[in-house]
This record gives structure tokens, sequence and C-alpha cells, in this order.
């Protein structure tokens, strides 16, 4: 069971560009996820304090983004700073966007809407990764475990008859290896009912990125499937019952 | 440079939810409100701060929340 408060990754670390925006929900909460012109990622509350409009709609330049809407511009710390139609005005302090924790590792960008959530316990790599895909299913984070926890993974590298090891870094992160090959699937919950894996390599961009990428893409989407489409449940009927019946 | 202003909203308004809107506005532009009345067809409201922000209360407030009608606003200085 995850919940926003504890740390949950919100996107690829490759998928937000420099100085790009994209929206994304975190246990129902609107987020917008931002990376500025010096490479930091930032997530925040994704609504401009002036009149609601996404933040996520609006444009990055240098350290601060700026709402599609009236252009009110917010530094990396969420504090509003510039006001387009009034250039002379000293923005008050209390013109902010809540602004969450936010840490880039195993690939993947992470955030918590909690303030007093502890450290992330993901190790930083070491080996580097290579991202597979993004995937979003229509359910529980529970039942993508669940689902999870079953798969084999065939491995790219060597040995097609390695044996698959799943284990939990932590309750948003699960590793699936497959003799040298090391899977990342971070579990992010949008809502109860919609959950995003982002799946990375554990590796050197030199092996991976292409064939392997491939190879674990595959994989990935047979587990979406395996996921929206589970086992149908069958009921065993006595030719006798069904005599009776007749 | 602050300003002070007195500004008289009429209408037909429900002055709980139009004082409450008032005093969220002004927190969030960080300017002074004073309520000195409110009732269903007026809310008298004095503000300090800088005039950007006075007009920006101002104008949130003539919008008001869904559930009042603002039908004039009557701004002098205070």
């Amino acid at each position: 069971m995850t919940t926003g408060n504890m740390w949950q990754p919100v996107s690829l670390s490759h998928s937000i560009e420099t100085a790009t925006s994209a929206g994304t929900r975190l246990s129902g909460e609107d987020l917008v996820v931002w990376r500025d012109n010096s490479g930091i990622a930032h997530v925040w509350e994704d609504r401009c304090p002036h009149r609601g409009m996404r933040l996520s709609f609006g444009f990055v330049r240098g350290d601060h983004i700026a709402c599609l809407y009236h252009g009110w511009q917010y530094d990396t710390g969420g504090q509003c700073q510039y006001i387009p139609a009034h250039p002379d005005l000293e923005v008050p302090k209390t013109i902010k966007v809540p602004v969450y924790l936010t840490e880039e590792r195993a690939g993947m960008i992470w955030t918590t809407l909690a303030a007093d959530a502890g450290p992330l316990t993901v190790p930083a790599d070491e080996t580097g990764t290579v991202p597979v895909q993004s995937l979003y299913v229509d359910c529980s984070a529970d039942a993508v475990i669940a689902v999870l926890e079953s798969m084999t993974l065939a491995p790219f590298s060597a040995g097609r008859d390695a044996e698959t090891t799943i284990s939990a870094v932590n309750p948003s992160l699960y590793a699936v290896s497959s003799g040298q090959d090391r899977l990342l699937i971070g579990i992010q919950t949008i809502t109860d009912e919609r959950t995003a894996l982002h799946v990375v390599i554990s590796g050197l961009p030199e092996v991976y990125e292409g064939g392997g990428q491939a190879h674990f893409l595959s994989w990935a989407l047979d587990l979406r499937y395996r996921i929206e489409n589970p086992p149908k449940k069958t009921f065993a009927v006595s030719s006798r019952a069904v005599a009776e019946v007749l | 440079m602050n300003e002070k202003a007195r500004l008289v909203f009429t209408g037909h308004l429900y002055p709980e939810a139009f004082v409450e809107f008032a005093r969220h506005r002004a927190r969030r532009l960080d300017i002074v409100l004073d309520i000195a009345s409110a009732d269903g067809e007026a809310v008298n409201v004095t503000v300090e701060g800088p005039v950007d922000l006075l007009d920006a209360f101002e104008m949130a407030c003539s919008l008001g929340p869904y559930d009042c009608l603002v039908l004039d606003v009557v701004r002098t200085a205070a």
C-alpha cells in the first residue's frame, strides 16, 4: 500500500528534458514536474495562485517557470517574483506555489506530499540506468504489485534459463533480476484506480541502449497486458449436475 | 508605496461567504483588511497596501464568491 505521503516516482528522468514541464498526479493531487535550465528537477502543486491555471501548461525560462495565462513568474522555491501587468510591484511573499521535496534517483524523479517524509531510501545509481518506458494502467498499485511478483524475466545479456528474482527496494520500487540483468520498476499511485509504472534498466547505456531497451519494453508491455487482463475464473461443473439441470 | 482605501461592495450578498472570500484574498495579497460592516446588501471594508494590490483586491471582490452578485463598487480614499 502506497500513499502520497511516501516517496514515489512521478516520472522517468529522461522524460523531463531541461527547460520543459509536464503534469502528473500523485494520490489524486495534480502536480507539475519541471526541470530548470541548470538541470534540477522540481515538483510543485500544478496550480497558479492567481487564477488556478495549470503551471504544467506554462513555460520554463532560466530558473523560473511562468504561467501561460498571465505570465506570473515563479522562482525555484515557488515564490512569485514578477507579475508582467505590474512590473514595478514588489510581489508579496504570500503569493507562492506549494512545492514538494524532490529527488532524482534510479533514473526517476521522486517526490512526496509530506514535508516530513524522511530521506528517500533508494540507493544512488552505481552503474547508471537506461530508461525503458512509463506505462499507465487502470488498477490499484496493490494489484500491479500482485501481478509483478508473479512475472518471470528472460535476460537480455546471457543465460536464457536464468532464474528471476523480485524484491522490494522500498514500497514504491521493485527490482526484477535475471542473470546479469536488473530492471527497476517505480510504482506511482495516480489515484486508487490508476497507477503508473516507471521502468528502467540498471546498467550501462553502451550495453542496453537499443536492443536491451526493446527487449525489456516487450517484457513491460507483457506485464501491462497481464495486469489489465487477469486470468478469468473457471468453474468445474460435473456432468451429473448438468444432467440434473437438463 | 502604501495607500489606504475604503471599498463598499453592494449587490445581492451572503455576508459570511463574502467576508470569508475577502479575508482569503487579502491574506493572499498580503494587504491589511478591516471589515467595517457586512449585510445582505452591502459590505464595507477598509484596505491598506500597495496600490496595485488594492486594485487586485477590488477586482477579485467585484467578482466575489459564486453565491454573491456584486452590482457596484465605490472606492474612496480612507
